[in-house]
């Protein structure tokens, strides 16, 4: 998208993001940990395309588009892609649910390339709320957290939902994971349905939120994020350990930073809206990500996948 | 997949050993401690989700962190290492056997896993049907669902990330379905049990065989 289309002076270039994270991310990041400028180059992938619209039916669809349409010319698509739309027409959350995504928002989809072992695969999840907290926070409010995988919530209410779908090419089969992503940033009314649940960002702070700014925020830290999921795995094969204090993983350590999950009254479920399975106590984020659960008899359950809704 | 199936020899296999041999082996390196002697029985995990642990088998410490694992099937002790008992030993070591007793719908499975293609889970996670055939195995059952290489029928699901699973292997019906809702499957269980439709009629055969010989016998 060229200068002066819609859409175009919102959404920030790649070359804009490089410079971003260079001049700012970069040096926030170094103050805490020495190795910074590594993770980076790991993380360096995630924006290294971007591609904007003014509207779109989903942006997953149109990232499974990309790819197919680029496996079909024989090349592959650039991992990192971020697609981003002003508003989307036919957008849902997991399980087909309501996602309401008009202007003000920001919508997308990153396409990451599967190239992690499966054990730093499974924290993509964590990763990306991670990220997006991580923004809200030096953007907006500290008044916000992480609820178990990835919901940021402020006043309990849903501010940011990720959906993570993995995908192979319908030509050459190449692995994807797209990485769906919606914040609510300026847009301020929510459907019926989503009223009890949903907050934008502007409501908690009572001011616009720069769009272009925050864009630029959120996909430096998913830069960030991303890349110490490469950076520990790197660590871990060489014998090294993780980077974290005690030996733990340094994204499960931010995480945990970040999310007010344990220690609190939960139902837990695969579809936990639809087909709530049971009552349960948060015990602790496991080193393999997955929460441990204490039922009302007082045996443990580590869950894996599924979701929670505090009581 | 099988084509003949000598029934009076697995049957006959199935009357004199009704059981099946569990081996149970180091998670990891470290030292163990039994904690179970031969012939003590031992109990499978139970509860709704499975979520009541087994019985306790052995401790094991690496790195002064000690971990209790526990029995993941029931049965009596038939076999046990003693001369591993505070030793390091590596992983995978042998450590004790169970003799789990069969039931007769367990040997029925046992038997359609030798004629069935066994289609694996790729990873340890849940698992589940997409919406449409999940509403067309609760109304017409499991074989009335058709599959062939690439089809996109199962979906894992990990940490809030869905991955749409495609199915590899001989093309044909979904006999048996190895998963439940909520409940985790490690990497490298069956998922589903496929057979040609042809073969339709010897699984029944197989099934109706096994329950009038375990019946007779009762």
């Amino acid at each position: 998208m060229t200068a002066g289309e819609p859409g175009a002076m919102i959404f920030p270039t790649a070359e804009e993001l490089k410079r971003f994270i260079l001049d700012h991310e970069l040096p926030l990041r170094s103050r805490e940990f020495a190795d910074a400028a590594t993770v980076f180059r790991y993380g360096a992938f995630v924006g290294s395309t971007l591609e904007h619209h003014d509207t779109l039916e989903r942006t997953m669809d149109r990232a499974r588009t990309l790819i197919n349409i680029t496996e079909d010319a024989d090349k592959s698509v650039a991992s990192g892609t971020v697609i981003t739309a002003r508003t989307l027409s036919c957008s849902r959350g997991r399980f087909s649910r309501s996602w309401h995504a008009p202007t003000g928002g920001l919508w997308g989809c990153l396409i990451h390339a599967n190239t992690l072992l499966a054990a730093s695969r499974r924290f993509l999840s964590l990763a990306v709320g991670v990220a997006c907290c991580e923004a809200v926070r030096q953007v907006g409010t500290t008044a916000s957290y992480l609820r178990w995988v990835n919901d940021v919530l402020i006043d309990k209410k849903k501010v940011a939902g990720f959906l993570i779908q993995g995908y192979s090419g319908l030509h050459r089969h190449g692995e994807y994971d797209l990485i769906g992503f919606g914040i609510n940033l300026n847009n301020r009314t929510f459907p019926a349905e989503l009223q009890a649940t949903a907050i934008s960002l502007t409501e908690k702070i009572g001011e616009p939120v720069d769009l272009y700014h925050f864009t630029l925020v959120f996909l430096a830290k998913m830069s960030w994020n991303i890349g110490l999921l490469y950076y520990e795995e790197a660590r871990d094969l060489s014998g090294d350990g993780f980077s974290g204090s005690g030996g733990q993983h340094l994204l499960l350590q931010r995480w945990k930073e970040l999310s007010d999950t344990v220690g609190q009254r939960v139902v837990y479920g695969q579809n936990v809206f639809d087909a709530p399975l049971y009552e349960a106590t948060v015990v602790e984020l496991q080193d393999d990500g997955a929460l441990l659960l204490q039922l009302d008899d007082g045996s443990c359950m580590s869950v894996q996948s599924g979701e929670i809704r505090y009581v | 997949m099988a084509n003949e199936i000598d029934f009076d020899e697995i049957l006959s296999k199935y009357r004199s050993d009704p059981y099946d041999y569990v081996d149970v082996c180091a998670t990891h390196t470290g030292i163990v401690r039994c904690l179970v002697t031969e012939g003590a029985e031992v109990a499978a995990p139970s509860g709704q989700w499975l979520h009541v642990p087994g019985t306790v088998l052995y401790e094991i410490t690496r790195e002064r962190n000690s971990k209790l694992v526990t029995s993941q099937t029931n049965g009596t002790v038939a076999e046990i290492h003693c001369e591993h008992d505070g030793k390091f030993v590596e992983a995978g070591e042998k450590l004790m056997t169970i003799r789990h007793p069969l039931k007769k719908k367990e040997i029925i499975e046992n038997i359609l896993k030798q004629v069935l293609f066994l289609f694996p889970a790729p990873e340890k996670a849940k698992y589940f049907f997409s919406l449409d055939i999940q509403s067309r195995v609760e109304k017409k059952g499991a074989q009335t669902v058709s599959v062939k290489p690439g089809d996109e029928i199962i979906t894992m699901s990990l940490m809030k990330r869905d991955t749409p699973v495609y199915y590899q292997g001989e093309p044909g019906v979904v006999h048996s379905v190895y998963f439940k809702p909520g409940i985790s499957v490690e990497q490298g269980d069956p998922l589903i049990g496929v057979c040609s439709p042809e073969k339709l009629p010897l699984i029944q055969k197989i099934i109706t065989k096994v329950k009038a010989d375990w019946d007779a016998r009762m």
